[in-house]
This record gives structure tokens, sequence and C-alpha cells, in this order.
């Protein structure tokens, strides 16, 4: 989230689209809620009458996987109707960038963006540029009127999403469309305010990244991103998946969202200077530019003494990727299906129920040597070899179960949704022979390096060397018990020598060697502080010559009335709770809305009063600080190079679709995307045989593939088995009735459900046809309950198709059939 | 029978409108009460438990209602036992397990229960079930946690305020002044311990309309009851004076 | 020693004795239900001990109601002429100056009562099982519980006038209900057509 769970009171609009949070996020309805009482509108935009429908005030129906076509819509009616917030985008976007004559869009050429090369169904870049001077300064328009400026051709593009097309796109009625238009365009004065709330009804999909692009594009033409109730704001699907995310583990990033070094990057020169982002913009931050200060001090963390200057910090060390090579999920598990892997620890998850085309990854894992599941119940992973389809005598894969505990049973923090970081406490001992995964992870560590030690390797630097000071040792070495605060201490970083301003005179003590770090803007290059996550720099701080743990702060003061709360826990960056927050203010600093007094520039004291503010600098207008100091240029991109398919979103169909053409453009699906094309990689669009538009979701009652909850009885007395949703008129078609029981199957695979007949669905009419969609959610798994009464994973059905620059499978649509079992 | 004229009667504020269906209540109360749980199927709804049960002292109604503004109204509605002031359970209950609370919960006592099942039959509301052991369970309102200061446990977990718990009066005044223009048990049973806030007609809901006691119990309790007792003290009386008046018959006379 | 005659045999003595007792365990306990009259269910070592009490006592009644029939019941639905005249003197209870007609075995007031009791007993027993094994069945139950309480009304009023008259009001009558014999002098006196009937007289 940009901002974070409470300040959705303070939106006049909030637009729940790509997420169902009074299902899934039942306490974002409480501050949803607030707002509504005071005069706000919630919308709701979901191909089903969800639960967050039902307390909407306006809900529109769209099919699964037209977002774009919807959001592409809504910036042409903010453009037409003149409802952007001028004075913002002049100044804090890159709207009036002039962007290089030879760019070419979709609409120029029918779908594609210039630089387009087939074969390698990839882009080269190279015209997705902005003009600039002798200096290296972009060349700006700030009337906005030159045609190759980025509002321009922002218009150039979206000028085709007329509404009636748009309304044929996706199913919408048209009323109902402009309504939610005029609705949220209504937010683009500063005194209106409009939020977004998704989750993965937008990121799972092939153009997903581009999904939430075009909102963050709405966003800021409205003038709504760095606002105290509006940003663009995912809700996590996990409690933890925020805090998972900022300590690196996607196989892109190292924690802080450092990139992970490749093979070309051959030291750590070339690292920082490769992944450094450049700028030549003045006023512009350009925080990136201290790369070189983080990704040293996270060596330090992760190698400690053995890291020095002269073996660069231990940087050969890190792990790299082949050039061009992608890691993701689903290229693991198509590794592993051909026998690339020996070995596989599954650690608290579980990859047959969760991963898209499940039978893909069920099948992968018998070409294993050994599995290793960590988890607090044995699930349909580690028992893959005796699931459906399975002949355990054919299966020569080994399994291990190593029971963690949950976490009631261990200390430590986690970080929500709103980037905040709270410290929870243990409430129980863990049951039996369970431990928490770090005690794990102590245990199997110091095992592997004695291995490494005793017999060398292939490569064993990386592991004899790590640092690993958590806590009393043993005669023999190994750490006892993790001391959950010494690795909560090494994430924020240590001081690892006395370390002065030497720009002072005389020279002026700034950090005494063992103290910890006070903030990431006090973290070196040279080697003499820590790191483990330069984004939770601060977060456990030596005050007074003690450690403070920032994160289990419980103070309740909320002097803004915003519902800050600054002294609860503690929100990366710094403890700033709204990111971007300096655009919410005018270039004198004042707040665009006095009502929202996020932050203040105070003149006399020379001072900004309110939140923490994303850098210091004093007012644009005053200092020509540019507000977002995370985005090289220093502005937010409207118009954005960084990603696979074009600097705009258009949209595309999914790859599995219902129809023959996409009618925005010639271009029927992502031009970018990787198809897998193996005998287990089965799409199928507009076939007959798979006639429904199918989407999966989550309910309130269970948690992921369930495997904690299914395990949970009251919880599966509320939701104790599969259920496909589909409307009356799909119901009479095939002659089913409430509550029969119904196989819904896919190209991919086919899985048992409870029919679920409701006038929550309506059959669409897209391009003079009706397009019918179902629904069902993927908590259930055959595993558990042990009858096999739950019946199986919806991702059975879920095509392994990857979003072009994440790779997030296309789980929210698809197409499938559904028949009487 | 007791009016309600207690300052310090109790109640939970049940807001519909405010209900996301999230459940938590469900689980809250199974929580608390450490009730076992039910075996069920998906019988082609959200709602389950289909119905209260011994395990299940509240539920989540869940109704699809046609609405030409927005496709479908889906509605949430907490059903558990409504503590009426005027309770037809307690009235009836023949063991004194059910009674009510110095807040005005109707609680019972699980060892008093004699499994007779008269409230079951005195209840306008279908809310009280027997367990396997033939003893009587339903919502109690928490009354251990209530009488200690803390909110019933479905309260305490809701996060929308769909569910308050305080000062009845106070409950019904601020309601009131939200624009919740029917409050459901206000004045029901001589007001209930569970009140509704609609802005619209709560048999919208599935809300009972006019709910009132059974008139066989009602009868029972206002006249047979107190004839038992008049009756008995009548002919005692009437004996009494008539040994004292006339007195026993004699050597000549003849018994009866 | 004067002359005694039988007037209920043994099995009747015993019986009576049964059918009060259960019947007075059931009113006490009836009331203590009705009343939630705690020290009565304190004495039962609970209401649920109590509850079994009533429902088992009840068993015993109905039986020993049943059982009651060959002593009184023919008896009871028999009147003449002086059962009317018998009426019109209130049976001399309201006046100890009034001439009582020659009575049977027993007064009409007794049969009447007899049949009252036949009636009520009946139906407190029926509806007594209805509450019993038909709780399922929600009208049934409400039916049950309206006949018993009726009945049960029909019961304190009866059956404390049927002790009054059996005790304080006519001294010397707990002695035959104990015995089962009376001196045949006063059966000569108050039950003339029996002695007669009998061959006593």
């Amino acid at each position: 989230m940009t901002n974070h769970w409470i300040d959705l009171k303070n939106a006049d609009v909030i637009l729940a689209m790509g997420g169902n949070p009074a299902s899934n996020h039942p306490i974002s309805m409480k501050w949803i809620m607030r707002a509504q009482e005071k005069g706000a509108k919630l919308i709701c935009v979901d191909p089903r009458f969800s639960q967050t429908a039902a307390k909407a005030d306006l809900y529109a129906p769209l099919r699964s996987g037209t977002d774009i076509a919807f959001l592409g819509g809504m910036i042409r009616y903010i453009l037409e109707n003149n409802l952007y917030f001028k004075e913002y985008i002049v100044n804090y976007t890159n709207a009036s960038f002039l962007v290089n004559p030879d760019f070419k869009g979709p609409a120029d050429l029918d779908g594609l963006y210039s630089g387009y090369n087939e074969e390698k169904r990839k882009y080269d870049k190279s015209s997705w540029s902005f003009q600039k001077d002798e200096e290296g300064i972009v060349l700006k328009d700030p009337s906005l009127e030159d045609p190759n400026c980025v509002f321009q051709l922002l218009r150039k593009q979206y000028d085709r999403y007329l509404p009636e097309k748009v309304s044929n796109i996706t199913g919408t009625p048209l009323d109902k469309l402009l309504e939610v238009y005029k609705v949220y365009g209504s937010t683009g004065t500063p005194d209106r305010v409009g939020t977004e709330c998704y989750a993965m009804g937008w990121t799972q999909h092939t153009v997903g990244t581009q999904n939430i692009r075009a909102m963050a594009i709405i966003q800021l033409l409205l003038g709504n991103v760095g606002m105290p109730g509006g940003g663009v704001n995912a809700l996590r699907g996990e409690s933890n998946v925020q805090g998972s995310t900022d300590y690196g583990i996607l196989f892109h990033i190292l924690p802080g969202y450092l990139p992970t070094p490749n093979a070309s990057l051959v030291d750590l020169a070339t690292y920082i200077d490769k992944t450094t982002p450049k700028t030549k913009e003045k006023g512009s931050l350009n925080w990136w530019s201290n790369r070189g200060k983080y990704i040293t001090s996270y060596l330090k963390a992760v190698y400690g003494e053995a890291a020095t200057k002269e073996n660069d910090f231990g940087y050969p060390w890190l792990p790299k990727l082949d050039v061009g090579v992608n890691a993701s999920w689903l290229m693991i598990f198509d590794k592993m299906l051909k026998g690339d892997f020996d070995g596989f620890f599954a650690w608290g998850q579980n990859p047959a129920c969760s991963g898209a085309n499940s039978n893909k990854t069920r099948v992968a894992m018998t070409k294993l040597k050994w599995l290793v599941n960590v988890n607090l119940f044995d699930n349909e992973t580690a028992s893959f070899w005796r699931g459906p389809g399975m002949n355990p005598k054919d299966i020569q894969t080994e399994v291990f179960m190593l029971p963690c505990c949950s976490f009631l049973e261990k200390e430590g923090s986690i970080t929500n949704s709103g980037r905040m970081g709270q410290w929870r406490y243990k409430a129980v001992d863990p049951i039996g022979q369970s431990m928490p995964d770090g005690e794990i992870i102590n245990d199997l560590y110091f095992k592997v390096r004695e291995l490494y030690r005793q017999e060398g390797g292939a490569n064993p630097d990386p592991i004899v060397n790590l640092s690993w000071e958590y806590g009393d040792k043993d005669a023999a070495g190994k750490v006892k018990h993790i001391d959950i605060h010494a690795v909560a201490k090494e994430i924020n970083g240590y001081y690892l020598e006395d370390v002065y301003d030497n720009k002072a005179t005389p020279p002026k003590l700034v950090g005494k060697k063992g103290d910890l770090v006070g903030s990431f803007a006090l973290l070196r290059d040279d080697g003499s502080t820590s790191s483990g996550n330069w984004l939770y720099c601060n977060s456990y701080v030596t005050k007074e010559g003690k450690p403070v743990n920032m994160m289990a702060r419980r103070g309740k003061d909320d002097p803004t009335g915003l519902g800050l709360f600054s002294g609860w826990a503690w929100t990366w960056p710094v403890n700033r709770r709204i990111i971007y927050n300096r655009a919410s203010v005018d270039l004198q600093g004042q707040p665009w809305d006095p009502k929202r007094p996020l932050l203040k520039w105070d003149a006399e004291s020379k001072k900004w009063l309110g939140d923490v503010p994303d850098g210091g600098a004093p007012p644009m207008g005053i200092s020509g600080g540019l507000p977002f100091i995370m985005k090289p240029d220093g502005i937010a991109s409207i118009f954005g190079p960084g990603l696979a398919e074009g600097p705009f979103p258009e949209h595309y169909e999914a790859l599995e679709c219902p129809l023959e053409v996409n009618s925005m453009s010639k271009q029927r699906i992502n031009p970018t995307i990787l198809i897998f094309g193996d005998e287990m990689d089965a799409f199928f669009s507009c076939d007959l045989r798979y006639p429904f538009v199918c989407t999966t979701y989550r309910v309130s009652e269970h948690w992921q593939t369930g495997c904690m909850t299914r395990h949970c009885s009251w919880l599966l007395e509320m939701q104790p088995q599969n259920f496909v949703e589909l409307s009356f008129e799909l119901a009479k078609e095939l002659g089913l009735n409430n509550g029969d029981t119904v196989v819904v199957s896919s190209g991919r695979g086919e899985v048992k459900a409870v029919a679920m007949v409701s006038e929550r669905f309506k059959p669409f009419r897209i391009e003079n046809s009706t397009v019918h969609q179902v629904g069902l959610p993927w908590h259930f798994g055959w595993q558990f309950p042990e009858d096999g009464s739950g019946y199986d994973s919806a991702n059975l059905l879920t095509p392994n198709v990857g979003d072009a620059n994440t790779m997030i499978p296309e789980s929210k649509a698809f197409m499938v059939n559904v028949r009487k079992a | 029978m007791a009016n309600d004229t207690s300052k310090n009667r109790k109640a939970i504020l049940v807001t519909p409108e405010a209900c996301i269906g999230c459940r938590a209540c469900q689980v809250a109360c199974k929580s608390w009460n450490q009730l076992p749980a039910i075996k069920t199927t998906n019988n082609g709804t959200y709602q389950n438990p289909p119905d209260l049960a011994s395990a299940a002292y509240n539920i989540i109604q869940y109704s699809e209602v046609p609405f030409k503004e927005n496709l479908v109204r889906w509605l949430f509605l907490s059903r558990r036992c409504m503590h009426c002031e005027d309770a037809g359970c307690v009235t009836i209950c023949p063991s004194g397990a059910l009674y009510k609370t110095a807040e005005g919960a109707v609680a019972f006592d699980r060892d008093k229960c004699i499994g007779c099942k008269l409230c079951v039959t005195a209840c306008p509301f279908d809310v009280p079930r027997y367990d396997g052991e033939g003893k009587v369970t339903k919502c109690h309102l928490c009354f251990d946690r209530i009488a200690n200061g803390m909110d019933p446990a479905c309260v305490k977990t809701c996060p929308t305020g769909a569910l308050k718990y305080g000062d009845r009066a106070e409950l019904i005044d601020t309601a009131k002044k939200e624009g919740y223009t029917t409050l459901y048990g206000e004045n029901d049973l001589h007001g209930l311990g569970s009140v509704y806030a609609f802005k619209e007609e709560p048999k919208l809901y599935g809300m009972k309309e006019n709910p009132a006691i059974p008139s066989s119990v009602v009868f029972w309790h206002n006249y047979l009851k107190p004839l038992s007792l008049i009756g008995l003290g009548g002919v005692v009386a009437a004996a009494a004076v008539h040994y004292l008046a006339i007195g026993p018959h004699k050597e000549k006379e003849e018994e009866v | 020693m004067a002359e005694m005659v039988r007037k209920s045999s043994v099995d009747e003595v015993v019986n009576h004795w049964i059918l009060a007792g259960s019947c007075i365990l059931l009113g006490i306990t009836g009331f203590a239900f009705l009343f939630h009259l705690e020290w009565v269910s304190s004495l039962f070592g609970g209401v649920n001990t109590m509850k079994e009490v009533h429902n088992w006592g009840g068993v015993v009644f109905c039986l020993s109601l049943l059982y009651s029939m060959r002593h009184y019941l023919k008896d009871a639905f028999e009147y003449d002429a002086d059962d009317w005249q018998w009426f019109k003197v209130a049976g001399g209870y309201l006046s100890h100056k009034v001439k009582v007609p020659p009575m049977g075995k027993y007064n009409p007031g007794q049969k009447l009562y007899y049949l009252a009791i036949v009636v009520a007993g009946i139906a407190i027993a029926l509806s007594g099982f209805g509450m019993w094994f038909l709780k399922e069945d929600a009208s049934m139950l409400l039916l049950s519980h309206i006949v018993h309480n009726v009945a049960f009304i029909i019961f304190v009023i009866a059956v404390p006038v049927h002790i009054y008259l059996g005790t304080l009001a006519n001294p010397g009558t707990l002695q035959i209900m104990l015995t089962g014999m009376m001196p045949l002098n006063e059966a000569k006196k108050k039950h003339p057509k029996w002695i007669k009937a009998v061959g006593k007289m």
C-alpha cells in the first residue's frame, strides 16, 4: 500500500476493483465504512457481485481480464472532461515530458508500440525515451500541448477507449460504466480524494502489472497519489507477504528491493554502476543513487567480518542469475518437470494446490529425488505421491516433513500491507517437535556448513563465510537458539566502527561502534556500517545507549486526526505512514486540501509538520526539490518505459478468452508474454469445449490453499466444500440446480464443486453475444478433509502463463466448462 | 412480567447494513464457548451451518433480494438469541435453567436444565437448541464476559461495528441519531436485548413481523399458574373456615 | 372391643396410600417446577433428580390410579334418589342440624370426587407422558403443557378437600383408611345401605 489501512477512512471515493476487501480484508471495511459514514462512495467493480459489492454504493460488473479496457476508458473520460488535476500533473508527473518522436503507440501500430520484435516477443525500447537537451535534461512542455509530450500521447492512446467500445469489451452496462467514471473522476479536485484497493484480482493476469499501472496513471491524473485517502493500495493476500517481499522472497530482488545480481555484473563496482539509476534532473534526489551504500551495508550484514574492501565485501559470493534467466515460480516447476532439479524445499507453502496448473506442479514433483516439506501440517505437496492419479510405486521422490510452528508459537515481526512492521510475542510453546522456522534454518545451516567445511564442495565460500551471530554458541560453535532480536537488529544494521562526519571541524562522531544505525541516510558504502535490509534501517535503534525495538511501540496518539498513529509500531521507510507524501502539498508546501493536513511546511521553523516527509528538502517552490524521491527523475511516471509491454497500459485479452478478436486492436493477447508449449501446457481460447469465463478467488473462512484453515474444523464448518458460483441463466442452460455437484474442467484439469446458483452472477453481453462467467475459490485440496469431501484445488484449472513482467500466473481469467457430476 | 424499566439494561445492537458477512462472529462465539464443529456440506449457499444449532449460537443468514439499482442485494443478518425482556423461554422454563442476568441477558444453567424443551415452544424466534445430552443451549450474550466488563465475543471480534454492545438505551439513541429509522426490538416483547437497526423494512432481511410468545404460554402464565396457587390457598382457607365455623362431624355424622 | 367391619380390602388400603403418596409427591414437585422452589428441588438433590422423581412418580400414580378403578369405578357410576337428597343438604357439612339421607358405601361426594380424580388423573397422566415423550412436536408439547396444568388445578383443589374431609372434618376416618376396618355400629349409622347390602343389618 502506498497508504495504510486506517487511511482508507480519509477517502471521498473508494474503488474496490481487483479485490474483495469485505471478504478477504474484513478490517479494511471498518475504515471504508468510516469514510462512507462521512459521505464517501464505495464503488465495486468485479465480475461477481461480491461481499464488497453488497456494501457498495455503486456496483459495476466486468468480464474477468478486461480491467485495462475499463480503466483506459476512465483515463479517456478524465481527459475528455478535464477532470485531471493540472497543477499536480504538470509539476509532480512526467506529463509534460517530451517523448522521442520515433515513439509510436497502439493508436499508430494497431495495438503494438514501436520496437516490437515478434520473434523474440520483446520490445526494443530505445524509442521509448525522452527528448533531452545538451546537458541531458529532459525537454518539457508545461502547457501540455506539444504532440510529443506524455500528456498528449496519453490522450492519443486512450482516445480509442470509447465508452461504447469499452462496454462491449468488458460487458459492463454503459450507464454503470459512465457512473463509475463520473464518481471516480470527481476526485480530481484538490479537496476530493479517491483511493483504490486491489489484490490478486489485478495482479494475476498476463497484464497484471499494467492493470496497476493503469490505475497509477488515473491516480496521478487526479492528483490522488501521496494524498491521505488516496494512493494505489495493494491489499496483500497474507499477513506478512509485504514483509516477505521486502526481504527479497522473489528471485529478482535482494532484501530492500536491491536487484539480484546477474553474471554480467562481475564485481561490486559494476553492479552499483549498472543498477543505479542516473538523472540530470535538477532537484531530483534520485534516492536509488544510494545503491552503493545499501548493497555494501547488506554485504556486511550477510558476511560480517569476512566481507572486506579487498574482497569486494563478499560480492563474489552472492548468488548470481545467468543473464536473461527468469527464475520465477512457473519457470521453476517447468524446469522441475524437465528433471532439472534434484531436490526442493517447500517451505511454508503448498505448491500442489497453490500453483497455477497444479497438475503440472504435481507431476513435476515426481521428478525430484527428494522433497522437504516445512509446514504445520502434512499437505497435498508432502503427500503428492499418494494423490489423485499418482502411483506411489512409480515415484522415487523421498519426502521429508519438518514440522514448523505457527505464528502464535514464536516471537518476531510481521509487516502488514501498510508497510507496518509490528512486533508479536509468543503466546504458547510449540507443540511436539515443531520448531520456529528460524530454529530449523539454524540447524540446517550449521549442518550444511559442517559438510562444506569437511568436504569442500563446489562453492563453499558463500556458506562458510556467512555471518551468523544470532545467539549463544555451544562448544562446537553452533548457535544454540536463534535470538530473534539479534536478527532484527542485524536487519536494522550496526555501526561497525566509530563513524565520523568528516565535513565538520573537528570531525563529529555520528555513530559509535556497536550502536544501531538510526536511519538509512546514515548508511555507508565503505564497510563501516551494516544493514540487512536498508528499508528497515530505523526499525531497531539505539536510544541513550540502549537498543529500542521501534516495531514494538504501542503509542496511540493521532495529532493530525488522519489516523497516522505514528507512535504505533513502525512503518518503512523511516516511519513514513504515507509514501510520496510530498505530493500532498502544493509548491509552497501547504496541503492541497487543508482538511487533510498530512504534511505542512512551517516557514518559521523551516520544518515539515505531520508525517515523516518523503525527503526533508523544503517545498518544491522554495528549494526546487522534487517530490517523488524514489523516482530517478524526481517526479511520478505517467509514461513508464520500464515495463515489458509498453509505457502505457493497453488492453489485451487474457491468453484464454472467449473472443476471437480484440476489438481494441489486432493484437489479441499481450505480445510479450512467454507461452510454454509442452504437453502439460494446454491453452484453449474460443474453444467450444471450454466456453465459460472463469476466475478464482478466496473466501473469508479459508486462507491460501487452506492448509491451515481446512484443519480448523470451525472454519471448515462454514465452508466445507469447493463450490462454483454461476448465474441462474447458465444453470438453466446446463440443467443444474443449486447445490448440485458439478465438474468444472479446463484444458489442464478438472475439479469437483458444488454449484452455487446465484443472482450475483449475470451473463455478460460482449460483442452482441452472451458470455457466461463462473468463479470458484481455490482453498480446497484432496488431502484434507481426509474423506475427500472438500474436493480438490481450483488451481488444477488455472493456466500456467505469467505476466510479462512478473510471471505471476493468470489465475483470474481463463476458460472452463461446467457439467453435472 | 418485568418491564423495560431497568436503567442498566445492556444490549447488542445489530446493524445488518454494516455487516460484511465475514463470519468472524461465528468463529469467535465457537472459540469462547468452546463449541464443537458441526459436520456440514455446502448446500449452494454461503450460509453454514444452515440454521442455529446446539453448537452454533449465532449464524449469518444470507439472502439475495432482487434490486433494480445494483443487480441484486446480498443481505447479511446475524441471527442469535434476542434476549427478550419478556422472554417466553424463561417464563415457561420449569427448572429455572433459563434465567435473566442483571444485564438483561437470557442465560442458562446447563446443570439445571431438565431437557423438557418447553423453551423451544415458547420462543417466538426459534432460538433454543438442545445438545447431544438433551440440555438447552443458545446464545447467552456471553454473560460470563459481560459480567466482568468485557464485550461479548462476537462483538469483540466484529471488524465493522455491525455488532455493538453496551447500554441499551444509549445504543438505541445513537442508532436513531445515525439515521436508522426502524429499531427492531425496541418495544417488541417489552424490548429485545438484541436490537436490530434498519433503514428499511425489517422483513426484507427476513425478520419476523410482530413476534409474540404463543398465546397458550401467555394464558398459562397469566391465568393457570396463579390459579393453581389461588386454588390451593382457597381450598385450604375454606377448610380452615369450615373447621372453625361449622366444625367437624360428630359421631352421628358421616365422612366424605 | 366393638365389632368391626371391613370397609376396604388390604390391597385397597395399600393402593390408596400409594395413590395418595404419589399424588402428594407429584403435587409438591409440580409446585416446585411451577414456581422454581429451589428449597424443594434441593431436597431431591437438584432439579434433574426431582424431574426423575416427578416422571416416575407419575408412572406410579398412573398405575395406582388404574388399579384403584377396580375398587371404586363401579360405585362411582351408581346414583340413587338419596344421593340427590344428599346433595340438597350438602352432605350435612354446612350444618350439623340437617338430616342426611342414608348412604351406601360411598356418598355421592366421594363418588364424584373419584370421577374427578379419574378424569383429571387420566388427563394429567396422558399430558405428562405427552411432555415426556412427544417433546419434539411443539404443538403436542404445548397442548400437553396446558392440559397438564389445567388438570393440576383440579388436583390442587380437589385433593386438599379430600384430605380435610378425610381427616379433620371427620374424625376417625383416617383410621379406616389405615386399617380398612370400621366399627360395625358406626358403619350402620353412616352406611346403612351398604351394611344392609352385605347382610350385616
